[in-house]
């Protein structure tokens, strides 16, 4: 059976991406950000996940708003790094596993998650931006990609509790798929940013902070928040964390934080960090009590 | 009014891309996305008004994009991920853009950011 070995929670600022294909990884201005995902990098080489699951947010490049689907799973070998008004990214495309792909469709869809699907669309900094800071790709990538875009652009927007509910579906199609495949879940955006209208530049280093603390140890708390109060104490932009309580769903349970780095250059909080399921301790006690009988 | 935005109107700056703004300004809103592909791009800098008008924009949408009057197209009804592709046809950064719908010079916009280098 497959399963979640760990969640991936990262920023995916477009300029991310720009700075990765410059050459600024060492640039002292931009270094503390790349730096922050080597460890990330190194417990990714170590454990050597065969897919990432990306629930990640589409800029209208997939989509446009005539048709902006509320949650859409790709479906496809591969999927091409979007031009974005820049021209082509020099990555590779994305690997995929259609098998699993199409089993987590299936399974959302009879779960009652009735998630859309798309085709030969290629994927845009969503996505595209954090990736190759974390995973080796040259002359193609180690593993597959599951990408599972959430609308996080035009309102009505899915609740921060749909999206944890999200998470808790896609485990249970991780964890009914019939083959040993070792799975991590990455959810994208934020921290504190606004990047619109006359309050643009706007973050909260004190709420971010408040926000990972939650993430870890009390999530249902921000599943019950609204967008405005995300939008309120994080900057409108930073309303698409509610994808990082995507991968916490599918996380459910007790977490232990590896990793954790923070950089607030800019305009957005740019923040990475890596989270392990930790054994459920009931788990530990119905192990011991099969072993006294 | 979506319950998930009670309050919103309250923040001063801030635009809600919902339904109605997206609807009402969906042609301005395409003609930015379009800029993701070459062809548009190519048509748009060849010819700007005849680019504009065959997309259907309205006089008003046309002098804002001529403008580059970024905080004129959000509060008209652009969602700003289609605009910051139309910034790049445009030759501006996203920095540059945040600053003038600050209404700041870049350097002012820069200075109050903690770590002005990274760009």
């Amino acid at each position: 059976m497959a399963r979640i070995i760990g969640g991936i929670g990262t920023s995916h600022v477009p300029t991310i991406g720009v700075a990765y294909d410059k050459g600024k990884q060492t640039d002292p201005a931009w270094a503390p950000l790349f730096d922050g995902y080597k460890p990330v990098a190194a417990w990714l080489a170590e454990h050597k996940p065969d897919a990432l699951v990306f629930f990640y947010n589409d800029h209208a490049t997939s989509f446009f708003f005539d048709l902006y689907p509320t949650f859409a799973l790709g479906i496809g070998e591969s999927f091409e790094v979007a031009d974005e008004g820049a021209g082509k990214r020099p990555l590779p495309p994305l690997r995929g596993d259609l098998d699993l792909q199409i089993h987590i469709a299936e399974s959302l869809v009879n779960d009652e998650f009735d998630i859309a699907t798309f085709q030969d669309r290629p994927i845009d900094h969503g996505c595209a931006s954090p990736l190759p800071l974390m995973w080796p790709h040259d002359p193609d990538w180690p593993g597959t990609v599951v990408p599972i875009a959430i609308n996080v652009l035009q309102f009505p927007l899915p609740t921060a509790r749909r999206c944890y509910k999200l998470g808790q579906a896609v485990k249970r199609a991780i964890e009914s798929y019939p083959v040993d495949l070792k799975v991590v879940v990455v959810g994208t955006g934020g921290l504190s940013h606004q990047v619109h209208g006359e309050r643009t530049g706007f973050n909260d280093e004190e709420w971010d902070r408040e926000f990972l603390d939650l993430f870890e140890n009390d999530p249902m708390r921000l599943t019950r928040l609204t967008h405005a109060d995300y939008i309120r104490r994080g900057g409108a932009e930073s309303v698409e964390q509610i994808m990082w309580l995507a991968m916490r769903g599918a996380l459910e349970g007790p977490i232990r934080s590896i990793h954790q780095n923070y950089y607030l250059a800019t305009t957005t909080a740019m923040t990475v960090a890596l989270y392990e399921p930790v054994e459920p301790l009931y788990q530990d006690a119905e192990k011991l009590s099969v072993a006294a009988q | 009014m979506n319950p998930q935005l009670e309050g919103i109107e309250d923040l001063a700056g801030t635009y809600v891309f919902d339904l109605r703004t997206s609807h009402r300004a969906l042609k301005l809103n395409r003609f930015l996305w379009r800029m993701i592909g070459a062809d548009a791009r190519e048509d748009f800098l060849a010819d700007e008004e005849a680019a504009m008008k065959k997309a259907g924009l309205s006089e008003t949408e046309m002098a804002l994009v001529f403008a580059r009057d970024w905080l004129g197209l959000i509060k008209h009804g652009a969602s700003f991920f289609v605009m910051e592709k139309f910034a790049r046809v445009a030759r501006q950064t996203n920095l540059e853009v945040y600053a003038i719908m600050r209404g700041e010079t870049f350097d002012e916009f820069m200075a109050t950011r903690r770590v002005p280098e990274c760009r």
